[in-house]
């Protein structure tokens, strides 16, 4: 059987996804030369402009131009920016947290466990939306508070799933040959629990980016995200909302570069999921 | 049977209390850290020193946080969850009044997520190994890469501003009365006999409703696909087969029936998920319930207001959760012996 990555690197899925991840990872990267505008430059004159290739388009806005009178392509680079930032740097931080407390509750068991445990019950008894919306509230906006407010939100998806999987592995037989033959418990985590629970790890994250890029996109939205000046596809959607019927594209084009950043993240985590399990790979289902 | 299932509840209930306590508790301490101060707030900036310090101390700030707490809870318990900044008046009325639309977008949503979910998942299954399978899982997966956030802008973008079949602002049209009986405009309309609102509370209801259900009917789909596919190892659909039903009669008359339960759980988890999702579709569609409340709230940092409708959403999420424990219950004998 060939090594679980070359068998990931085989699946379409995998492929295409990364391909969309890729993309938009070099939008982000380098934004400041990709961009044919300043994301923040107004220009009055020309506001609300339709792409270049509908009727009252101008060449120098291949996509339009918003309110305010702002490049509309320039803002999407700019916005994808923001949305990766915030994807990579939330989902790692949430998966620390919740994988951490995830390893010792479901490695170590008892009381801990059970407080663990109780804590992530009461967690998620907050609706996420609601719970991100009033930590916005106490920290305030910007990038880094966006992302701290997924981070303390969401530990709670990574802590609940890796718990039950390191149950299993850690009632295994080789995990208690591992202590039989000495490990301290830290190195049985580190050498026999950690790598059996690699796999959903790593699914895990890719689906928790996807989840990062719709909150942020959800809380700019609502003018609870980044700060006004700083380009984010939910702040394009709100500003589109409101000029909807003077111009509808403006609207399209955020809602379809999250779609497509959304989707490029689900199907990069079920296609490691089919291909990383074992279990899952072999039954073909 | 229903003294049971009744005394589970009760138990399931009370098991959620400690969690509630708990619950408001993190909120208030959340909101309190927060670098605003209340009282200053609810002043005119002409406001002297001695006049805040003076509503400090009527609205109970100068005392130590647990105390301020206890006071809280105290007045929540009697329904007083304080005066709204923002809004001049009590948070409790404000969320009672808001509460009823968001009650009705939920359960319009829920049922078409249900039918859809239901059929979807019904399609899917009827589609295994078939050339048809890599496509209709491909799309689900693509269903389930959709939050209700963008099929509200997708819908809103297409049915409302590009074909302008249906109107995508408020509950009603602007300039038809809105009578108050229990807050649900669909039943205050047919009771006062207001058809043409009635109508129009109904065209008002079906893009916010139609987004909510699109984003939580594909798991409902994939659980049901997955939970027939358990079924069919079962021996009794052989036994059908041997005995001559057709296979739809085995799909819909015995399998259905048994793959209902799991898929009738996750309905339930997701009918709570549905309920917060309502949040941002009401933003969107600028539909007058709780969710454009707390956004409100949120904005102008009202913080009485943000820990009333913050308090009510996670009463409303668990008592779902309890309610549908308890339907499981109801529908699966297995669990009710005791």
């Amino acid at each position: 059987m060939p090594h679980p990555i070359y068998r990931s690197l085989r699946s379409a899925r995998v492929l295409v996804a990364l391909g969309l991840i890729l993309c938009i990872g070099f939008c982000a990267a380098f934004a400041s030369s990709i961009a044919p505008h300043d994301p923040s430059e107004q220009n009055l004159v020309s506001t609300l402009l339709p792409p270049a290739w509908a009727i009252g388009g101008d060449e120098t806005f291949p996509l339009g131009t918003d309110s305010l009178g702002r490049c509309v392509l320039s803002r999407l680079i700019y916005g994808a920016r923001t949305a990766m930032t915030v994807a990579v740097f939330a989902s790692l931080g949430a998966m620390v947290i919740g994988s951490i407390l995830a390893y010792v509750s479901g490695y170590f068991g008892g009381a801990i466990d059970w407080i663990i445990g109780r804590a992530v019950d009461v967690w998620m008894s907050f609706p996420p939306v609601i719970l991100s919306l009033i930590l916005m509230v106490g920290l305030g906006i910007g990038l880094d508070k966006v992302i701290l407010a997924i981070v303390l939100v969401d530990w709670t998806r990574f802590c609940r799933v890796l718990r039950s999987e390191v149950l299993i592995v850690t009632g295994r037989d080789y995990v208690a040959a591992a202590r039989l033959l000495g490990f301290t418990h830290w190195q049985t985590l580190v050498r026999e629990v950690v790598p059996a629970t690699l796999p959903l790890l790593i699914t895990l994250i890719s689906l928790e980016m996807a989840i990062a890029v719709v909150v942020e996109a959800i809380l700019s939205f609502v003018g609870l995200g980044v700060k006004p000046d700083q380009p984010a596809w939910g702040q394009m959607i709100a500003d589109a909302r409101q000029y909807v019927y003077q111009s509808p594209w403006n609207l399209l084009f955020p809602v379809l570069a999250i779609f497509l950043t959304v989707t490029a993240f689900n199907l990069l985590g079920d296609g490691l999921r089919r291909t990383l399990d074992v279990r899952l790979a072999e039954s073909g289902r | 049977m229903i003294a049971t299932v009744l005394k589970l509840l009760g138990r399931r209930m009370l098991a959620a209390v400690p969690i509630l306590i708990v619950v408001s508790a993190l909120l208030f301490c959340v909101l309190r850290v927060l670098p605003v101060d209340p009282a200053a707030m609810s002043l005119p900036p002409t406001a002297t020193i001695a006049e805040v310090e003076a509503k400090r101390h009527e609205m109970g700030l100068d005392q130590p946080l647990p105390q301020q707490y206890l006071i809280w809870l105290e007045g929540a318990l009697r329904g007083d969850f304080g005066r709204s900044i923002h809004f001049h008046r009590e948070s409790g009325s404000l969320v009672a009044a808001t509460l009823p639309a968001t009650m009705e977008l939920a359960v319009a949503a829920m049922v078409f997520a249900t039918i859809l979910g239901i059929g979807g998942g019904l399609v899917l299954f009827h589609v295994r190994d078939t050339a048809f399978e890599p496509i209709a899982d491909m799309a689900s997966i693509l269903l389930l890469s959709i939050p209700e956030f963008l099929w509200a802008l997708i819908l809103l973008f297409v049915f409302g501003v590009t074909l302008q079949l249906l109107p995508f602002t408020g509950r009603v049209s602007p300039g038809l009365s809105q009578p108050h009986i229990t807050g649900f405009l669909l039943l205050d309309t047919l009771v006062v006999g207001r058809f043409d609102a009635f109508l129009s509370a109904g065209q008002h209801l079906i893009l916010p409703a139609v987004a909510l259900g699109l984003a939580f009917s594909p798991a409902i789909m994939r659980v049901l696909r997955s939970s027939l596919f358990d079924v069919y190892h079962e021996d009794y659909i052989q036994q059908a087969r041997l005995r001559g039903l057709s296979e739809s009669r085995i799909l819909l008359g015995h399998a259905l029936k048994n793959a209902a339960l799991p898929t009738i759980t996750l309905a339930g988890v997701q009918f709570g998920f549905l309920f917060s999702g309502t949040l941002l579709v009401e933003v969107i569609y600028s539909y007058p319930g709780l969710g454009n409340l707390m956004v409100d709230a949120v904005r102008n940092a009202d913080l009485p207001l943000i820990q009333a409708v913050g308090l009510t959403y996670c009463i409303v999420v668990l008592v779902i959760n309890t309610v549908v424990d308890g339907l499981y219950l109801v529908l699966n004998p297995k669990l009710r012996v005791r």
